[in-house]
């Protein structure tokens, strides 16, 4: 050996982290890759929170109520901001399986032992802790100044967001995670994940409030998942949703969760079988 | 069945099947397909049996197709056997998919483990907290591995801008921070240019001697099963056309040898033994070829060398490459020389 050789005993690593919070970790990590495309990401999400409350500021034409609208012009523009927030906060990668199994790399993922869906799920986290601080805060505080959304003052409307973001946010990720996992019986998945996009877009509530959807479509919404995903945090957040009321669908949202997640795990049994038996 | 307590791979009458559609071709055969279709049972893997000693380093080889990959893929426990059994350092790979994984290492030259968008370091620390790799193994292989295969410079590199053999260099390593009983390397040199090929060979055989990690390497580059491997198992059509050490391929099924003479610069006479035959013929140069079942490779350099003033004699040995491809080409007959071979002590 050289005598410049710097010795290689300079251990580059620090103390070992339990897996899954290693995975998050390194997803957050991961989102600082490419730098342009989170830029690009920051300036899209204002163009859109201006696009929406330009046009609920065109539709309310200057005044403070809207004939058949239960919000107030200041509570539809909050809608408008804080929907679009939710909405960047919840990101995440929706159909990285297929991607894998369509190119075969998932049996990388196959020979590690630990729990696939686990690891996704840590994956996920960690992209939207890295959203919620480098796109959600800083967009917040600028629509804060520039566009007069408002902040709630009762500190329970802060509890209860939080509780029903968490729950909106596992919601639309089992029912990503259940999606995807179709590509394991069909590979091509693409018809399905425009189907989803399609629902999650008109009734999760991130364009229009739910309120604004004729009378008897708002039972049939009631009964798919999607509005639980923005609507119910929103409508929490700007007060519109209260009380007993708000609990009642916190409540509700509980329940999709387990009972999303209990079919999404049986699922994901089959495909594991799917793919072994079939092969990577 | 060999009882061969050394071993840590054992694989007993293992098949495995595949449906494949049989689609009609063209515009209206392609729209039929989609309300019908046809399908035939292909035998990737047709009732194969072998075992492994701990510390072997094994070449698995054969053409494209012919069950290589779909019985690694069994052995790491991604894909589950039609029928048959595979017990691997004590697990069954399909029952017990992460306990397996926990012994084994794989590296897949199409394919890597480490994590695209993330510096090098990032990954190894992953995989330290997927293996649960204990703090001085990790230390101590980590040093080990990036000393060798000299990762210092890249391990602060984003994947995805390392070059082929670079990234190669690192998968490996990520392929061994656990320090795996068992390695399987499916077409590790893939693309490799020869310097990053010899590298590589160099760095497995030096793993398979110290520390003694059982190898499974299938490739299709003959020189890395002549360079690397002890023994050999040739798969052909799902079925295993030869399985033995590398050298007894060579005695079993090269009888022939080419031996180059070249005379001194006065002597210009010819060569004429019997059953030798004198392929091509210069002043000072003569190339010969004979079979050993006619005529002895020493009965015929005795017989120049009583004969002719010569400066220099070189003998060719066989390329494990050309015996194989003479394997692949008459596969029936082979299979059934080796039989052969098999019932005789």
């Amino acid at each position: 050996m050289s005598s410049e050789n710097t010795h290689t005993d300079t251990f580059p690593f620090g103390p070992a982290k339990p897996v899954y919070l290693n995975f998050i970790e390194k997803s957050f990590q991961k989102q600082i890759a490419y730098k342009f495309e989170y830029f690009v990401g920051v300036l899209n999400g204002l163009l859109f929170i201006f696009v929406f409350t330009s046009l609920w500021n065109a539709i309310y034409a200057g005044a403070d109520t809207l004939e058949g609208s239960p919000f107030t012009r200041s509570q539809m523009i909050s809608y408008a901001v804080f929907a679009m927030l939710f909405r960047i906060s919840m990101t995440m990668e929706d159909n990285e399986i297929g991607r894998k199994i369509r190119t075969g790399a998932i049996s990388m993922d196959f020979i590690k032992p630990v729990s696939y869906p686990l690891m996704l799920f840590s994956e996920a986290i960690g992209q939207t802790l890295f959203h919620w601080f480098t796109r959600v805060i800083p967009l917040s505080i600028i629509s804060l100044l520039a566009f007069d959304a408002v902040m709630p003052q009762a500190p329970s409307a802060y509890v209860l967001t939080a509780i029903a973001w968490v729950l909106g946010y596992s919601i639309l990720y089992i029912i990503n995670f259940g999606f995807s996992l179709l590509a394991f019986w069909f590979t091509e998945v693409f018809s399905f994940q425009l189907m989803k996009f399609g629902l999650f877009t008109l009734f999760s509530g991130g364009i229009v409030p739910i309120d604004f959807f004729p009378d008897f479509a708002k039972p049939l919404i009631a009964l798919i998942p999607f509005q639980y995903i923005l609507y119910v945090p929103t409508s929490i957040f700007i007060g519109h949703i209260q009380g007993a009321e708000a609990i009642r669908l916190l409540l509700i949202q509980a329940v999709w969760v387990f009972t999303l997640g209990f079919i999404c795990w049986r699922v994901w049994k089959a495909a594991q079988k799917k793919l072994i038996i079939q092969g990577g | 069945m060999m009882s061969d307590d050394n071993s840590i791979i054992r694989v007993n009458n293992l098949s495995r099947h595949f449906t494949v559609a049989d689609g009609k071709s063209g515009f209206i055969g392609s729209i039929q397909n989609l309300f019908s279709r046809r399908y035939t049972t292909k035998k990737a893997v047709d009732d194969i049996s072998f075992s492994i000693a701990k510390g072997d380093f094994v070449g698995y080889v054969g053409e494209n197709g012919a069950g290589k990959s779909t019985t690694i893929k069994m052995l790491t426990g991604i894909l589950v056997p039609t029928s048959g059994k595979i017990v691997v350092a004590g697990n069954v790979p399909h029952i017990n998919r992460a306990q397996n994984a926990r012994n084994i290492g794989v590296v897949f030259g199409q394919r890597t483990q480490l994590w695209w968008d993330l510096p090098v370091l990032e990954s190894f620390d992953l995989l330290r907290s997927i293996f649960r790799v204990p703090e001085d193994d990790f230390k101590r292989n980590f040093e080990e591995l990036s000393e060798t295969l000299e990762l210092g410079p890249l391990l602060k590199v984003p994947v995805r801008k390392l070059s082929l053999g670079q990234r190669m260099r690192c998968d490996l390593t990520a392929a061994l921070l656990h320090n795996p009983r068992i390695l399987f390397l499916d077409e590790p040199t893939i693309g490799l240019d020869i310097i990053a090929k010899d590298y590589v060979r160099k760095f497995l055989k030096m793993v398979n001697k110290e520390r003694e990690t059982t190898i499974i390497l299938t490739t299709h580059d003959m020189d890395d099963i002549e360079a690397l491997c002890s023994r050999i198992i040739i798969l052909d059509q799902g079925k295993i056309a030869y399985d033995g050490s590398t050298e007894k391929l060579k005695i079993d099924y090269v009888r022939e040898k080419a031996i180059e003479i070249e005379l001194h610069e006065d002597d210009t006479g010819t060569i004429s033994i019997p059953n030798v035959k004198l392929v091509k013929s210069t002043a000072n140069k003569k190339w010969l070829r004979f079979n050993q079942d006619d005529i002895s490779v020493q009965e015929v350099v005795s017989q120049i060398m009583r004969e002719r003033r010569v400066k220099d004699i070189a003998i060719h040995e066989p390329k494990v490459g050309d015996i194989i491809k003479n394997i692949y080409a008459n596969g029936k007959a082979a299979s059934q020389q080796t039989k052969l071979q098999k019932t005789l002590p």
